[in-house]
Formats: C-alpha cells, sequence, structure tokens
C-alpha cells in the first residue's frame, strides 16, 4: 500500500518538496526528501516501534536526539538503528517491531 | 559516640562478610558488619557471578602463579553443594542457574590440559566429560570453529552477585545480625583478651568490643589486618567484566577457556557478560579502577573467536573491580597465629567459596571441626618473618608453604 | 595473548591540533575562529548534519519550501566549512583510550576511528531532563525538543492535539512552532508560576532584549488562546498502544487529579542537563551545582577544565542557552590561540565576548529565577511518584523497587540502588531516569540521615553509547575480523 496521508509538509508552501520512497515493514512510504526517519514514522503515526525486552511493552521515539534508544528501527539489514538521528534515502529499507513478538537489543 | 558488644565483628560487607554473618547470626551469635561503603558493590559486586566447578585452570592474564588445581578441586566440590540449598537457605532467589559448563580448547597443548584436568576432576569426585570439537560444537552449536576439544561439566553455572550479598545481609538481619554501611575501620587494638574495632567518624563513629574479629575486607584485607599489627602479604589486582545489550536467549551454559582468559555466560536478563580476568588499567582502592581499552579489545576478540554469534552484538558496559588475591593464588582462611579471636579470609574464587568459608568461618570460632580440612590455607603462610618485640606474630607454617610448592611442582 | 601485550590497539591516529566533540552552537564558534588563524581542527557530531540540537539544518527540500527557520545556524556551519576544518559527522565519540587523552570514535559505518589532540574541546551540548510520571513510556509523549525538531527541521507534526508540559522557558518556543504547523496546542502546564499577571505582561517589563523573544512567544500563544496552566504538573498519561489523554495535577498537591485532556500527543520536559561524560571520563574534575543536581565541569571563565589540554564549553560546561554557548566557544578559542600560536586576538574581539559572556550570565540567571530550581521540583515531585511507575524505561524498573532498594540494602547509595534494582543499566544508560532515581534516592535517603559522602549521579562509563563489538574488533586487528557470521 502506498500512503499520502502525510503529516510531513501539510502546509506545504510554494511548489511541492521533492518525496522520496522508502519501505516500511513491507509497505510503501512516500515522504520529502532528508527529513529523519524518526519524522517519517511519525509523520504517518507510526509511533510503535520496538517493544520493551522486560515488559514486550510498546515504545516509540521519545527524545529525539539520540539519547533515549526507544526508536531503534532495523534499516537495510542492520538492526539497531536510532531514526531520530538517521536520514532518509530513496529504497531505504525499514523495519520495526511494532506487531511481532517480544525483540531484544541486539 | 557509645561503646557497643558483639560476639563477632566483621569487617566488610562484601560476600564473604555478608555469608559468615549470616551463618554466625543463625547460629545465634550477635554480628556487626561493618562496611567501608556501601555493601556488596566492590569485588562482590564487579564480580561475574560465575560459578566454576570443573578445574580453575586458566590464568588471568598476568598471573604470575598458576593454582594448584590439585589441592583446590576437593575445595571447589565441597563449595558447589552448598550452591544447590542456598536459595532455599536464604529464603530468596539468587538466580543460581546450574545449567552446566564448557571448559575449551583450541591447541594440542590445549587439549593435553583439557585431559590432564579430567583426571584431577574425577579423583576429586567431580564428573566432566572431554568432547572433541565436533562433539563440543554438537552439544552446543554457538562454539566456533577453532574450539579443538572442550570438558563439559554439569555442575557449572552462575548466580546473581547482585543478589546474592543482600540476599546473605537480609537472611543475618532476620537473625539479629546489624550491617552498619559507610563506616570504615579506623583502629582494631587488642582489648583484654578480646578486641576492639574502632570504625566511622563523628557522630557515626562506632566502637564495639568483641571477642572475635572477621576480616574479610577482600582486596583491603591486609590493611585491616595491619591496623591490628597483622602483615599479610596480599597482592590484589583489579579486573575487568563486559556486557553486552540484552539479546534474545541463546545460551544457556558457561563457557570458559583453558588456556586464555575467557568466561562468557549470558544472565538471566539476556546481556551477554564476557571476562576472564582481564587486568584493569589501574586498581583505585580508594574510588573506582579504571578499565582498559587493550583488555577489553583482547577480551572481546577471544570471545568472539569462540562464540562468534557475540560479533552481531553490542558492548553496552564495562566495569572494573578488585580482586583479593594471594601470592600463590590459593584462598586464605584461619585464625591469624598469634592473634587469638581475629580471622581472615580471601583470595581469589571468593564468589564460588563464599557458601562453603561462611560455614567453615563459624565452625573455626565455635571450635568445631570445620566441613573441609583448611589446616594449610590459614594466614600464617603469608606473614612477613619479622621479629616482634612482644612476640605475638610470627611467622610459622614454612612446612605448608612447601606442601604447596610440592604439590605444584608434581603437576607441572 | 599476555597482560605483557602493552601494545596499543591496531590502527591509525588521526593527529590534530585541536579537536572539538560537538557541532553545536558552541562547538562551531571554536571551530570557526581557531581554523581561521591556522590551526589543524577537526570536529567531530554523532548527528549525521553539523548544527547540534539548536541549529538543527532542515532537510534541503524542507528549506527550500518551507524556509529555514535558523539561518544563523547555516551561516555558521559554511564559515566553519570554508576556515578548513575538518567535518566529521555521524562520528560518535565513545570512550577514551588507556593513554587518557585519545578519543575513541566510531564513524557512520562503525568503523573506528582515533583521534589526539593538543588540545581537546569538548562541546558535547545537554539533553533534555525529563521525570517519569505513570504512562510515560506510551509510544505519542515525548520531550518538547523532538517535537522542535520534527518540526523546524522535518516540518512534521508530532500531533494533531498536543499538551506541553513540564517547566522552563523552552516550552514557549516549541509550542509556537506547533502552532505555526497548524496543529491544536491544547495547553501548556508549567510546574512553576513565572508569567505573573499574565503573559502580555512580560514585554511590557523593559527586560533586556534576549527576554522580549520570550514575551513574543507568549503572545503568539495568547493570540491563538492556548491556555498556560501555572503550578501544575501531570500526574499520568493514558492509552492502550499510544497515549490518549493526559491528567493533570496541581504542582503543589502532585497527587490529585484537577484536570484530564485528550490528546494524540503529549510533550513533556523540565529543560536540560549538561552532557558531561566524556569530560568525566578524561578525568575533568565536576562539581555538583545545588540548584540542578547535575554534575557540572569545574572550568575557568576560558571553559579550560581541571585538565590543561581539556576545555567543556557551551551547554556541557552548564545550561545557558545559545547565545551563551558561542560565547564560551569563542572564549575557549582565543584561550587556545593564545597559547598555541602566535596569533594574537584584537582586544576589541576578546573584550566583546567577556563582556557578552557577563551579560548572558545575568540574563541566564534572570531566567532562571523565573522557574522552579530542578532540585527543588526533584524534592516535591519524587516523594509524589506512585509506587508502580516505571522509572526506568529501559529495565522496567518501578519506583517501589527503587525505594525499596534505596532504604534497605543500599543504604542510601545511588550506584548500590543502581546495581541491585538494574535502574539505569539499560541502552539509555541512565540518562532518562538518573534524574528520577537520584531524586528517589535522596527522598527516601534523607529520612534515615544517610551520611555526607554518597554519589549523587551515576558515574560515567565507556562506552558513552553502546558500541558494536565489530568496531572493536577492527581494533583488535585484520586476524580478529575474519569470521563465518
Amino acid at each position: 500500500m502506498t500512503t499520502e496521508r502525510n503529516r510531513t509538509g501539510r502546509h506545504a508552501g510554494p511548489g511541492r518538496a521533492p518525496r522520496t520512497e522508502i519501505v516500511v515493514d513491507g509497505d510503501s512510504v512516500r515522504a520529502v526528501d532528508g527529513i529523519s526517519l524518526a519524522a517519517v514514522l511519525v509523520g504517518e503515526r507510526r509511533w510503535s516501534l520496538r517493544r520493551n525486552p522486560v515488559g514486550g511493552d510498546p515504545r516509540g521515539p521519545f527524545c529525539g536526539m539520540g539519547v533515549c534508544f526507544e526508536c531503534e528501527v532495523t534499516v537495510d539489514g542492520r538492526p539497531g538503528v536510532r531514526a531520530c538521528i538517521t536520514k532518509i534515502y530513496a529504497g531505504m529499507q525499514v523495519e520495526t517491531a511494532a506487531g511481532g513478538e517480544v525483540p531484544h537489543d541486539r | 559516640m557509645s561503646t557497643r558488644t558483639a560476639d563477632a565483628v566483621i569487617v566488610g560487607a562484601g560476600v564473604l562478610g555478608a555469608s559468615v554473618a549470616s551463618h554466625l547470626a543463625r547460629s545465634g551469635h550477635r554480628v556487626l558488619v561493618l562496611e567501608r561503603g556501601a555493601p556488596g558493590r566492590e569485588g562482590s559486586g564487579t564480580t561475574a557471578g560465575n560459578l566454576h566447578m570443573q578445574a580453575v585452570h586458566t590464568r588471568r592474564p598476568g598471573q604470575k602463579v598458576p593454582l594448584d588445581s590439585a589441592r583446590f578441586l576437593p575445595l571447589q566440590r565441597a563449595a558447589s553443594d552448598r550452591w544447590e540449598t542456598l536459595e532455599e537457605e536464604l529464603e530468596t532467589s539468587v538466580e543460581v542457574r546450574r545449567t552446566g559448563g564448557f571448559t575449551v580448547a583450541e591447541t594440542e597443548e590445549q587439549c593435553q590440559e583439557l585431559r590432564d584436568k579430567h583426571e584431577w576432576e574425577a579423583a576429586a569426585g567431580i564428573h566432566t566429560e572431554i568432547l572433541d570439537g565436533d562433539a563440543a560444537r554438537a552439544a552446543l552449536p554457538l562454539l566456533g570453529p577453532t574450539v579443538a576439544a572442550a570438558t563439559w561439566c554439569d555442575l557449572d553455572g552462575y548466580a546473581n552477585p547482585l543478589k546474592v550479598t543482600p540476599a546473605y545481609l537480609d537472611s543475618a538481619a532476620r537473625h539479629g545480625g546489624r550491617t552498619v554501611a559507610f563506616a570504615p575501620v579506623r583502629r582494631i587494638t587488642r582489648n583484654g583478651g578480646g578486641w576492639r574495632v574502632v570504625a566511622g567518624r563523628g557522630a557515626a563513629e562506632q566502637v564495639v568490643d568483641t571477642p572475635v574479629v572477621v576480616d574479610v575486607a577482600g582486596p583491603w584485607l591486609g590493611e585491616i589486618a595491619a591496623l591490628a599489627g597483622i602483615t599479610l602479604r596480599m597482592t590484589p589486582v583489579a579486573i575487568q567484566m563486559h556486557a553486552t545489550v540484552r539479546s534474545s536467549a541463546t545460551m544457556s551454559h558457561l563457557v570458559q577457556h583453558i588456556g586464555e582468559g575467557l568466561s562468557v555466560k549470558q544472565v538471566a536478563a539476556g546481556n551477554l557478560l564476557i571476562g576472564g580476568g582481564w587486568p584493569a588499567l589501574r586498581m583505585d582502592l580508594a574510588g573506582r579502577s579504571a578499565t582498559s581499552l587493550d583488555s577489553l579489545v583482547g577480551n572481546v576478540a577471544l570471545a568472539v573467536r569462540v562464540l562468534p554469534f557475540i560479533r552481531d552484538l553490542r558492548l553496552l558496559r564495562m566495569w572494573a573491580g578488585p580482586l583479593a588475591a594471594t601470592p600463590d593464588e590459593m584462598p586464605v582462611i584461619g585464625e591469624v597465629p598469634g592473634a587469638p579471636g581475629f580471622y581472615v579470609a580471601g583470595g581469589t574464587y571468593a564468589f564460588s567459596f563464599a557458601p562453603l568459608w561462611g560455614e567453615t568461618l563459624r565452625c573455626l570460632i565455635e571450635g568445631k571441626p570445620p566441613p573441609v580440612d583448611v589446616s594449610d590455607l590459614g594466614p600464617g603462610r603469608l606473614m612477613e618473618r619479622r621479629s616482634q618485640e612482644d612476640g605475638r606474630i610470627q611467622e610459622d607454617n614454612g612446612p605448608e608453604q612447601e606442601n604447596h610448592q610440592d604439590r605444584r611442582s608434581k603437576r607441572c | 595473548m599476555t597482560a605483557e601485550r602493552g601494545t596499543a590497539v591496531y590502527g591509525e591516529v588521526v593527529e590534530r591540533d585541536v579537536v572539538i566533540v560537538g557541532g553545536g552552537p558552541a562547538g562551531l564558534s571554536a571551530a570557526a575562529r581557531l581554523a581561521s588563524a591556522g590551526l589543524a581542527v577537526t570536529i567531530l557530531d554523532e548527528q549525521p548534519e553539523l548544527g547540534g540540537q539548536y541549529y538543527r539544518r532542515p532537510a534541503p527540500a524542507v528549506a527550500r519550501h518551507w524556509g529555514d527557520h535558523r539561518p544563523e545556524g547555516g551561516r555558521l556551519i559554511a564559515q566553519v566549512r570554508a576556515a578548513g576544518v575538518e567535518c566529521r559527522t555521524g562520528h560518535l565519540v565513545w570512550g577514551v583510550d588507556d593513554d587518557g587523552r585519545t578519543l575513541l570514535a566510531s564513524d557512520a559505518a562503525e568503523h573506528p576511528v582515533r583521534l589526539r589532540a593538543r588540545r581537546l574541546v569538548l562541546a558535547t551540548g545537554a539533553f533534555e531532563r525529563v521525570f517519569p510520571f505513570p504512562g510515560w513510556q506510551l509510544p505519542g509523549v515525548t520531550t518538547p525538543g523532538f517535537a522542535q525538531h520534527l518540526a523546524a527541521s522535518d516540518h512534521t507534526t508530532v500531533g494533531d492535539r498536543v499538551v506541553l508540559a513540564g517547566s522552563g522557558p523552552f516550552l514557549l518556543p516549541v509550542a509556537c512552532s506547533l502552532i505555526e504547523l497548524g496543529v491544536n496546542v491544547a495547553g501548556i502546564a508549567e510546574a512553576g508560576r513565572p508569567y505573573r499577571p499574565s503573559l502580555r505582561a512580560l514585554g511590557t517589563l523593559g527586560h533586556p532584549a534576549r527576554l522580549r523573544e520570550l514575551a513574543s512567544y507568549a503572545a503568539r500563544l495568547a493570540r491563538a488562546r492556548v491556555p498556560i496552566w501555572q503550578e501544575t504538573v501531570v500526574l499520568r498519561a493514558d492509552g492502550r498502544d499510544r497515549v490518549s489523554s493526559v491528567t493533570l495535577a496541581a504542582a503543589a498537591r502532585p497527587t490529585r487529579p484537577v484536570r484530564t485532556v485528550g490528546v494524540d500527543a503529549l510533550c513533556v520536559g523540565y529543560g536540560f542537563r549538561p552532557q558531561t561524560d566524556l569530560a568525566r571520563m578524561l578525568g575533568c574534575e565536576v562539581r555538583i551545582d545545588a540548584a540542578s543536581g547535575d554534575a557540572v565541569p569545574v572550568t575557568d571563565a576560558a571553559g579550560r577544565a581541571s585538565r590543561a589540554d581539556v576545555y567543556v564549553v557551551g551547554e556541557a560546561a552548564g545550561i545557558g542557552g545559545v547565545h551563551a554557548a558561542r560565547a564560551r566557544g569563542l572564549a575557549a578559542a582565543y584561550d587556545i590561540l593564545a597559547r598555541e600560536t602566535r596569533v594574537t586576538v584584537p582586544v576589541s574581539e576578546a573584550r566583546r565576548v567577556v563582556s557578552a559572556r557577563r551579560r548572558l550570565a545575568r540574563f541566564t540567571a534572570l531566567t532562571d529565577s523565573l522557574y522552579p530550581d530542578p532540585a527543588a521540583l526533584l524534592a516535591t515531585l519524587a516523594p509524589a511518584l506512585p509506587a508502580d511507575t516505571m522509572v526506568c524505561r529501559c529495565e522496567a524498573v518501578r519506583a517501589e523497587e527503587i525505594r525499596t532498594t534505596a532504604t534497605g540494602s543500599a543504604d542510601g547509595d545511588l550506584n548500590a540502588t543502581k546495581a541491585w534494582t538494574r535502574a539505569g543499566m539499560g541502552p539509555c544508560q541512565g540518562r532518562e531516569c538518573g534524574f528520577a532515581v537520584a531524586g528517589l534516592v535522596r527522598s527516601v535517603a534523607s529520612d534515615q540521615g544517610a551520611g555526607e559522602s554518597r554519589v549523587e549521579v551515576f558515574p560515567s562509563r565507556l562506552p558513552v553509547r553502546p558500541v558494536p563489538l565489530t568496531t572493536l574488533l577492527e581494533l583488535a586487528g585484520p586476524e580478529s575480523q575474519e569470521g563465518d557470521a
């Protein structure tokens, strides 16, 4: 599915900002080129990115500056990537632990 | 300031001090534990918590004298038994895991050492099994291709050191024992037939008269003994530990190396703990010992060679802690010759031995036969030869020291 | 392998005149001035772009279409690049080598990099001070800083209906940024009572220009009819897999609910804490600041720490805002130039910085005095924290467990409490919960009259952030990297 229901650039100024396409948990997602991955996910209102290894409860981005490690996702097969300090690029493959089993830190 | 009395003053609220406090308190003695900082925060808070019951053959990197395994193993066997019943005894979980362990070898020389070790273990009644490389990998597929052989011992395991010490102290407290933290011992003097111990400062000062002082101060063991005029040759060192982030449960066994400094296990929380006695950068008995990058890198490289899956994990933290080592690497336990009522206990592997040494000290203090013969492990062998004016303290036990050397030379 | 290896770890060491850690306002200011005088300067930052948190750069596409919220940041970065500073972004500095001075870093691909310099400038900035409440771990609860970054750099809204809470002047610009993007800011809960008698009054008091900026935010919020609930704190957040409402309480009675607001995002922060791990790891002396409870490096006026070759500047040296950070960065640069080169800094230039620093210090003191001291807030909030509040988010440790341990076997010791509860042992290494855990320990320890020499902050430990073991294996040499993984 491709979503355009994007909270990024809702109040578009002159012209339309160039978009790029990434894949999140198998879904194709279009977002403004070069913004942070955390922004794309939050803009899509995909808040649950991982599960706490102790209790299994869902967690999402918290600090937005690389301190809390709550926004860790897997990018192009590399686990433990902090979405808040990572910029998107075309074709980026992102996996979150939104629905699945309780993952562990890697 | 007020003077109080106790049946025994225990100096050091590490795992040994907590164990002996619990044993004595449960036996009806009024015990007081004096601790310079927070309980269980030095060697006992920084140890890996391994319960290695197969021979500890590995030398710490930098260790000069090998352990006398033939003498050590029967003690280890006795220590092992006590961990079986510990949680029941303490009425709480201390995360004891007896899931067995492997000691691996990579070279032909190390394989021969495994076979020697296996024989001593058999003699001491510790069952181990020798596996070749493929059998070892079949038993633990996580082992890497360089593993040429391994021994398996189902007694091996670990416990959470951060739980054991508090559990012992709680048990002592339930039986009337008291622990005073942040009360460094400043003076120990003879007082009639017993001892007077002064700890802490100002309003928090403690003055205690007691017939029995138990010096279980870990790396400070020598310093505390010196307060009582006793000179013991101790060689404390600081070693470091490394923890990875949590990982999904993949390894339930303890893995050690026979020729190099390595111990790896996965703790209850899921973190992999990587150690093996690699030296810290600096031992700091006044503050926190500093960790070394060299040791980190060396230890991790070795761990990844033996257990390649670790490569994909991340280092979460590392820490260093002091270790009360003796020059001959053997434990020290017993009453100080010429200083009646002054007992010491310590040395490497104090964690595994804590339950046994607690019971042993109680027996020695009560004048009962101890569960194991420790007559050759007394502090006399560590005492300086010097002429004391009052003649109270002098070295003896020369023959015991020779006994050790004898046994070791036979083995080597 | 023997203990006598003594050989340094494998790999090259980058040697520079000055290495600056942190590419925010302070680090950039120092870098530009030092490099323009001809020194070989490297600047390192963990983020993918220079700018730090305050000058965080918008994505180019965002800047083109919606503008650059802080163009002065862009100009400063351009100056730094033009001056020939080697800019290593995406570089995490995670430790210090055994010699006590070589920095251990890893690049964006997580390869190790070691750097050595005659002078180190630590401009490691700050992170937000947070305090837990039931439900703070729910997705949709964030720091105000995150909401600000989303809005300003990524032109993205944190939610459609948002409550901001906590304390300090920072909540106001964040609220304004959200309003600009069309977000319904349902209200701002401020723990103190800084705004009296009304928001608009701030601008009329004849305060310095910087305070007028605050007043202009306040005026915009008043126009947008955003309520500011003063002396109000968050009691709890509720929601299933995501925050759906926040319940507020009076700061004086933080256990009694006064208002529940439906939200899809909640942003809570109590200002900022200096990030001092690296300074402490390098052995720089720190003091505990009584008003905040934070560890602050001890420095002279030029930012020189107790170690002569280390300077700590910007927010890492104590929270003071962007202008103070830039002035501190420059002051360190002048001191280094005086020691390293024959370049004489014009007296007038140096004097400007000194007087700016003084003026800014007065302004900081003035702003700080409007808001409650973090340490005082902590003393009220910590005892009221409900027993089942998850205080350590990483290790899921609850308030009750921390209190019981601190009162019991840990005997009022912060580090023993950490060791025995695991609070502070997760991947954030206690940065999110440290303030609260210290407050909880203190609140129960003071009951039993704990002794004098207790540690008040978690110690700094290598690595500063979790480091892949593959990075370490590269340091062990080429033969250690072979493997079947």
